[in-house]
């Protein structure tokens, strides 16, 4: 890995306009959309308050985006002779990786900690402090999930559409994963296979532990955490696949 | 070998290839890029790989960096593999097709790219080496394709590389463009490196290398000194009418006398026309003229692009003969 490299990818990340309408101003607008509109939003849920609920979701939302963006434009530019241009370069695949690891996480804590600033500015609120941590921790850890993704995406399509394709998936995946809007019945029974459900579930943990606001379902811990590595497999095996494809293709 | 001189580092070559082959799977079968090529470049020469496109020369300059395993056959980069030096930034390349971020500027390319070198203190000096100092601060996908070539020039510089090799680095260029940029390549980069470049242009060739490796269907079918390759070109083309209409006879009496008319190397017919390789244009004219039975005369100079189709030509029988402004049309 090097310091002057890394710098440099990340400047770059964080003056893309559109980078930053989707990984840090969306989260935080659909937070204040959703969060404070609502008569209820004061009201208390699980450990905390409704404004908490809504910004974990956003927050997991905004992290989703943040880690796909980051892996799948990578693996697009990669496609694209840059990676070839690196492969004329000292540095080996592994730092490579490493360096683009360290990007993807500065980016997604950005994102997760300007919809957590805004969520305090405006009165979301827990029971215990740790709970921001905690969340806060869940959702970086988690957002692994969507790096894979956003790989395995580009890699499939390998082009700058791939992206599109990505953030549109990315928008179905949350609302079949009860992110956005409380599901229920069937469309809940559905959703608790969808890849979005098990990492926003594990994100609202510390304020809900598995309870949910469209029903009076429990889910499990064991449940959510099988949901989130059943999809790390998926995404990962597909990626690896995809990999392999585009190498015996060449 | 009993050589005192000290010349044994030397003698290794800066690039060695030996029987490199790569075939792609194609249509249920393989199809072969490059098809048994054996090449040594010594340290301090300039060598041109010309070729039409699909001839194998990008190929082929993959597999010499390392880029692209081969099916067969080794690469050696000063004796070592060319991972290796590509590493310890021995050997360095522009390279044909993309390899840039669009909304990077110049500067911070350069530096990216001179970070993972290790060679930040060389930034300023390859920047003014390749005229991109004024470009610092202007984005990539803001630059011409000329100026985006020569910021790729000046990544291949980076590491201050013996070998440097350029695949096709005037591409997509105007005649202009191309002509700053091998001024630039004259002034600042050969300084004694060992450089190989890909191009489809003749005159880049003929001007700039000393030797020609002229390649086709993956093959290697011409490799000499510049001024051997243009040897090939030697000569006049006289063409002449022979009849009015229809087409001429391969067993013309006619073709025949021409072909056993001193100096003559080739005799091609189309049509009502026929074109004659010589090294004595005037004897095939007068001939042609004194009852020979040729009119409408035209005599041309061909230049190395006419020895290149007529060669490239004959490798691949099957192909149609490639149109040139120097073989004459009906």
């Amino acid at each position: 890995m090097n310091a002057t490299f890394v710098r440099i990818d990340l400047t770059r990340q964080l003056r893309d306009v559109m980078n930053l309408m989707f990984v840090l101003v969306l989260p935080t607008l659909m937070y204040v959309i959703f969060g404070l509109s609502f008569s209820y939003a004061n009201e208390s849920a699980g450990n905390g308050n409704v404004k908490f609920y809504i910004m974990a979701s956003m927050a997991a939302y905004g992290a989703s985006v943040a880690a796909t963006t980051v892996t799948g434009v990578s693996a697009v530019e990669q496609m694209q002779g840059w990676g070839r241009q690196i492969g004329l370069t000292p540095l080996r695949p592994a730092g490579f990786v490493a360096g683009k690891a360290v990007v993807a996480l500065v980016v997604t804590a950005l994102s997760i900690a300007v919809v957590f600033i805004v969520g305090a500015l405006t009165g979301a609120h827990a029971d215990h402090g740790w709970m921001w941590a905690a969340t806060f921790a869940i959702a970086l850890a988690g957002s692994i999930l969507f790096a894979l993704f956003g790989y395995a995406i580009a890699m499939l399509f390998k082009s700058e559409s791939a992206m599109g394709i990505a953030s549109g998936l990315l928008v179905v995946l949350s609302f079949l994963g009860n992110v956005f809007v409380p599901l229920s019945g069937t469309l809940l029974d559905v959703a608790r296979f969808t890849p979005m459900y098990g990492f926003v579930g594990l994100v609202r943990w510390p304020i809900l532990e598995g309870a949910q606001s469209g029903s009076a379902d429990v889910d499990p811990l064991w449940g959510l955490v099988a949901n989130l590595v059943a999809w790390l497999l998926i995404f990962g095996i597909v990626a690896v696949l995809a990999v392999r494809r585009g190498r015996t293709r060449r | 070998m009993a050589d005192k001189t000290g010349y044994m580092e030397n003698a290794t070559p800066a690039l060695e290839l030996q029987d490199l082959r790569k075939t792609f799977p194609a249509d249920g079968g393989r199809i072969s890029a490059v098809d048994g090529i054996d090449l040594a470049v010594m340290a301090g020469e300039i060598v041109a790989l010309l070729g039409p496109n699909g001839a194998g020369k990008t190929t082929t300059i993959d597999m010499a960096l390392g880029l692209t395993a081969p099916s067969s056959g080794t690469v050696s980069v000063f004796g070592q593999r060319p991972e290796t030096a590509v590493r310890a930034g021995r050997m360095s390349a522009l390279l044909q097709t993309g390899g840039l971020l669009r909304d990077l500027t110049v500067q911070e390319t350069v530096l990216a790219i001179a970070s993972l070198h290790g060679a930040k203190a060389r930034v300023e000096e390859v920047m003014a080496a390749t005229d991109t100092t004024r470009l610092a601060r202007r984005k990539v996908v803001k630059c011409s394709g000329g100026e985006q070539q020569r910021l790729k020039f000046a990544l291949a510089l980076l590491p201050d590389p013996d070998i440097l090799i350029l695949d096709e680095p005037t591409a997509g260029m105007d005649v202009n463009a191309r002509r700053d940029f091998w001024a630039t390549m004259r002034r600042d980069a050969t300084a004694g490196r060992t450089v190989i470049f890909a191009t489809h242009y003749l005159e880049e060739a003929e001007s700039f290398a000393q030797r020609i490796v002229l390649m086709n269907g993956g093959k290697i079918i011409a490799d000499g000194s510049t001024s051997s390759v243009r040897a090939l070109a030697a000569g006049r083309t006289v063409a002449a009418t022979l009849q009015e209409r229809g087409s001429i006879d391969d067993r013309d009496p006619r073709l025949a006398e021409l072909r056993s008319l001193a100096g003559v190397t080739d005799v091609q017919v189309n049509g009502t026309r026929v074109a004659i390789t010589t090294t004595d244009s005037d004897a095939v004219a007068r001939h042609l003229l004194n009852g020979g039975g040729g009119s409408a005369l035209e005599i041309s100079a061909p230049s190395l692009e006419s020895a290149f189709v007529r060669m490239t030509r004959d490798t691949h029988p099957a192909a149609p003969p490639a149109p040139s402004a120097d073989t004459v049309g009906a």
